[in-house]
């Protein structure tokens, strides 16, 4: 993060400062204020577990940043990943005896996702229907399949292993944040030092310019959904091996704290421009402030209600700098 | 509008411009033929009634797609607005003068529906958004206005108390179909003979160029923001009266509905076209098909996958249209 002033060679301005690293401000703030209130909060256990909680909706907000530096937007995702643990459990149901079941299990749900993901990818490419369109109308599809396929009823599991797997650690640290941060790093490094990565922020940036430059835009575009649909199938098994179950109820808000994550963390919706690692510092805020709502004992709609505020006021916030920035320019 | 054009592209645009009443009439002979009771009197009448808090929704959504918006708190404002009018009708409508009350309602729940709209245009025309921030603003404010709907009730279904007069007459009879067709005609004319309309469609069609031309964007948007929430409000009304009752999630899903009636009917997305008298092709279509779905028996989720295939199927057609339009022009 320091790379921007050291590039700009400008003196340390706290004013930019907090202009272009919100998040660092908030995050920063926030935990001060609930540590104070709440000692209890910046305890270890409740750290562990704010990790625990954010690493299943982080890693579909670490692609929807992909995404959205695309130019492209999923709001399927939600539908995706309901979808993904109703799949999963039914076939651990059936296969999750033997080892090499449990792994085409979650092989064949992973594969079931990025069809979702390229299903969208080729009616946003191909029929070229706006991808809020595409999405919402999958969203609908999806869900409405899997109600179908549930009867509307919850499917539980009680495989040993993926239960050890969602609740077992390793150091002190649990499995599935080291998916979540071996994810982030691996999407990281692709979006930064990688041909794939460079040419996505191209066709986010002006998809005519880099098409006139000769990079497969819509290819790009397709496979941005693709990677969405995979990340959303695998943030299902992992809550399904966290709380040993699949339901059309679990996860109905994760494309939307995606995308919250996404610009609480500094990408603007405009495309591209952003960061993954940004992404996770987002994550890392809402976590806070989702656990801090909790931990204050808010209502639940109050704290549906605050979800929503801090949403509209993030995303506005953004775009009011953003084309603010703009008319400087 | 230009004759040498029409003339030349003869077949395919007569399925473009007719396209979707062609469908209907092909969805109205297949679901009579698979089911008699379809085409009765009493059966379309119930089209038409169900159909109208849809197409009260639909009329709002019209308005600000025209302008190049999107409002997806749609949904959220109905359940509001309706928990609001059950209410008031349960504490004054008990002890007082039912039909004061009602009309005491009505007023209340359309002013929520247009201070949520107010809410969302004053958002929007401060920071300038486009369509994609229309989305997620929007979507956002679902969230917050049907939180707003769970706190106001605690998350109760509320069952009608009040004696049933003028409120209940609302949403039942004819009352429901005249209100929409009412509502309907002074929109057109709003959209299609005023300035205020004309204005609305050249926001849609190129917002810096409407900004250049001296139009007031910012306090258009804002208006056409609150006549899509009063548009709600009032669909809330018909809803709760016809049922009796308030539900805080009952008007889930009403802006997709809204939406597809819309797209259906021919307004773009991209704003800057449509009208009002397509969208009331659309609603028509979208409630016969509901109301087909249901008569020939399909189960309540297998509905969900028909109405999301519907809405891309419909954005798709939009699209080859406007493609048409602008053949070359499409980068």
């Amino acid at each position: 993060m320091n790379q921007q002033s050291q590039g700009l060679k400008k003196s340390f301005n706290i004013k930019r400062f907090i202009v272009e690293q919100p998040v660092f401000i908030i995050f920063l703030l926030f935990s001060i204020v609930i540590g104070i209130l709440k000692p209890n909060f910046l305890g270890l256990s409740n750290v562990r577990n704010l990790f625990m909680d954010i690493s299943v909706y982080g890693v579909v907000a670490c692609t929807m940043t992909i995404a959205i530096i695309c130019g492209e937007f999923d709001l399927s995702a939600s539908s995706t990943f309901i979808w993904s643990q109703i799949l999963f459990c039914t076939l651990l149901n059936r296969w999750g005896g033997s080892a090499l079941g449990i792994l085409a299990a979650a092989i064949v749900t992973l594969i079931s996702g990025m069809i979702i993901g390229s299903v969208n990818g080729l009616i946003v490419t191909r029929l070229k229907i706006n991808s809020f369109i595409t999405t919402l109308g999958m969203m609908i599809i999806i869900k409405g399949v899997a109600l179908v396929f549930t009867d509307g009823k919850m499917v539980s599991t009680s495989n040993g292993f993926i239960a050890k797997m969602g609740t077992g650690a390793l150091l002190g640290i649990p499995y599935l944040v080291y998916i979540y941060v071996v994810f982030v790093a691996i999407a990281f490094f692709v979006m930064k030092y990688t041909r794939f990565g460079r040419n996505i922020f191209a066709t986010g940036g002006n998809a005519v310019v880099a098409k006139l430059s000769g990079i497969k835009t819509l290819f790009y575009k397709y496979m941005v959904f693709v990677i969405i649909g995979f990340a959303s199938a695998l943030a299902g098994i992992m809550l399904v091996s966290q709380v040993r179950a699949g339901s059309v109820l679990y996860g109905t808000d994760l494309a939307l704290t995606a995308v919250a994550a996404t610009v609480i963390g500094g990408t603007s919706l405009s495309g591209g421009s952003g960061s993954v690692a940004k992404t996770f510092l987002g994550m890392l805020v809402l976590g806070i402030l989702y656990k801090a709502l909790i931990f204050l004992g808010l209502q639940a709609y109050y704290q549906t209600l605050i979800k929503g505020l801090v949403l509209v006021v993030v995303v506005a916030a953004d775009a009011y700098l953003n084309r603010s920035g703009n008319i400087r320019k | 509008m230009v004759e040498t054009i029409k003339n030349k592209i003869n077949i395919g645009s007569t399925l473009r411009n007719y396209g979707v009443m062609i469908g209907l009439v092909v969805i109205i002979i297949i679901v009579s033929i698979v089911e008699p009771a379809f085409f009765t009197g009493n059966n379309l009448l119930n089209i038409l009634r169900q159909s109208s808090a849809i197409g009260l929704c639909a009329l709002g959504m019209t308005y600000v797609m025209v302008a190049g918006g999107m409002d997806l708190s749609l949904g959220s404002t109905v359940s509001l607005a309706g928990v609001i009018a059950i209410m008031i009708m349960n504490s004054i409508g008990v002890t007082g003068n039912a039909d004061v009350a009602a009309v005491i309602a009505v007023i209340a729940a359309v002013t929520a529906g247009g201070l949520v709209g107010l809410a969302n245009g004053v958002i929007l025309a401060t920071i300038n958004g486009r369509l994609g921030e229309s989305f997620i603003i929007t979507y956002s404010m679902q969230i917050v206005v049907g939180a707003l709907a769970l706190l106001v009730t605690g998350g109760q279904f509320i069952f009608g108390r009040f004696p049933e007069q003028l409120y209940s007459k609302l949403g039942t009879g004819l009352s429901p179909i005249l209100i929409f067709a009412g509502l309907a005609i002074v929109m057109q004319l709003g959209l299609a003979k005023t300035n205020f309309g004309r204005q609305t469609y050249f926001l849609g069609a190129n917002m810096n160029v409407a900004k250049m031309a001296g139009i007031k964007v910012k306090q258009l948007r804002v208006i056409n923001h609150m006549i899509c929430g009063m548009c709600a409000g009032l669909a809330g009304i018909i809803i709760t009266s016809r049922v009796y009752s308030a539900s805080p999630l009952q008007g889930t899903g009403y802006e997709l509905d809204a939406i597809a009636a819309v797209v259906i009917g021919g307004t773009s997305l991209m704003g800057g076209s449509g009208g009002i008298h397509k969208t009331i092709l659309g609603v028509l279509v979208v409630g016969i098909l509901a109301n087909a779905l249901n008569v020939v028996g399909v189960n309540a989720y297998a509905q969900l996958i028909v109405r999301g295939a519907i809405i891309i199927l419909a954005v798709g057609l939009d699209g080859l249209n406007r493609g048409a339009a602008i053949k070359g022009l499409v980068s």
